[in-house]
C-alpha cells in the first residue's frame, strides 16, 4: 500500500463543506500518526474545540491507531481506514465522530467499561496498558465491534460541552 | 508538530544528568527516547532530570518510557525528575493519574 489517501467529502444535506467528512486509507505504519494528527487538527478546529480538548482528541486517536497497529496487526503492515465527521444525528447531540476500520484477523477481547474504571497502582506501575485507559478517559463514548473481516472502533467526542469538559477534568 | 525527537544532554558530573527533549513523543518516536534513557539507568547515577519544556505532545508510549525511569528510581534510590511540562503534556499525565506519582518540577532551571 502506498501513501495515505485523504478525501474531504461533502456532508449530505449541508451546503457548507466545513461540516464535511474526512476519509483516510493508510497502512498502519507509525509515521502515519502525523497524518492522523493533521486530520484531528482540522476536525477539532471545525468543531470549535480549544487547544486542550483538541490535544485530548489527538491523544485518543493516536492511541487507538497505535493499538490497532500493535495488537490487531501485531506490528506488521495492515490496512486501516479512518472516517471522521461532525455529526448531528448520532444520538449524542452534536459530536465529533471517528470511525476506525481494520481488516486484521485478530480481534480485541478487553472490556471498555472495566478499562474506563481502572486506576493505576502507584506502587506497582507497569509501562503497558495505559493507551486504552486514556482512550476511555478522554472520549465521551467508545465502541468496539468485531466484524467477520476485521474490527470497527468508534470514538465520539461531544462538542457542545467541550470547553467545560476541558476545564473541569 | 515535530516528526523527530532531538536531545541535548548535559552531564553535570558522572552521577547527575539533564536530558532536554525536543519534539513530539509518540509511538513513532518514543523508541529514540528509550535509547537515550536506557544507558542512564545505572546504579552509579544519582539524579536524572528530563526537561520536557520543548515537548508539545506525548502519548502513552512516551509515558511508558518515563515509567521505566520511575522504576529505575525506585530500584536504586536515585531521583528521576520531570521538568517544565507544558499544559498539554501535563494534562495527559493528569488524565493517566500519574501526575502525583512522578517527581515533577515546574521549571527547567537546574
Amino acid at each position: 500500500m502506498g501513501n495515505p489517501c485523504i478525501q474531504d467529502v461533502s456532508f449530505h444535506g449541508h451546503e457548507s463543506s466545513h461540516v464535511g467528512k474526512l476519509c483516510l486509507q493508510m497502512n498502519c505504519n507509525s509515521d502515519c500518526i502525523h497524518v492522523l494528527r493533521s486530520m484531528v487538527a482540522v476536525m477539532t478546529a471545525r468543531a470549535g474545540m480549544d487547544e486542550l480538548r483538541s490535544n485530548r482528541v489527538a491523544v485518543a486517536v493516536d492511541e487507538l491507531f497505535a493499538n490497532i497497529a500493535a495488537h490487531a496487526y501485531g506490528g506488521k503492515a495492515g490496512r486501516v481506514e479512518l472516517e471522521t465527521c461532525i455529526c448531528n444525528e448520532s444520538g449524542h447531540g452534536r459530536a465529533l465522530v471517528f470511525d476506525f476500520r481494520d481488516f486484521a484477523s485478530t480481534g480485541w477481547a478487553g472490556n471498555l467499561k472495566e478499562i474506563a474504571e481502572q486506576v493505576p497502582d502507584p506502587e506497582n506501575l507497569t509501562p503497558g496498558g495505559l493507551g486504552m485507559r486514556l482512550i476511555c478517559k478522554v472520549s465521551d463514548h467508545c465502541e468496539y465491534e468485531s466484524l467477520a473481516d476485521g474490527n470497527h472502533w468508534r470514538l465520539i467526542f461531544n462538542i457542545n460541552d467541550g470547553e467545560k469538559h476541558a476545564r473541569n477534568a | 508538530m515535530h516528526e523527530t525527537l532531538k536531545f541535548e544532554r548535559d552531564d553535570r558530573d558522572e552521577s547527575h544528568v539533564l536530558l532536554r527533549v525536543t519534539g513530539d513523543v509518540t509511538i513513532h518516536t518514543s523508541t529514540r527516547l528509550r535509547e537515550q534513557l536506557k544507558p542512564l539507568f545505572t546504579t552509579k547515577m544519582k539524579e536524572i532530570r528530563i526537561a520536557l519544556d520543548h515537548v508539545d505532545f506525548m502519548d502513552s508510549s512516551g509515558i511508558a518510557t518515563l515509567v521505566e525511569g520511575l522504576q529505575w528510581s525506585r530500584l536504586t534510590g536515585g531521583r528521576f525528575v520531570l521538568l517544565g511540562l507544558r499544559d498539554n503534556v501535563k494534562d495527559v499525565f493528569s488524565l493517566a493519574k500519574l501526575d502525583t506519582v512522578f517527581d515533577i518540577e515546574g521549571s527547567t532551571a537546574a
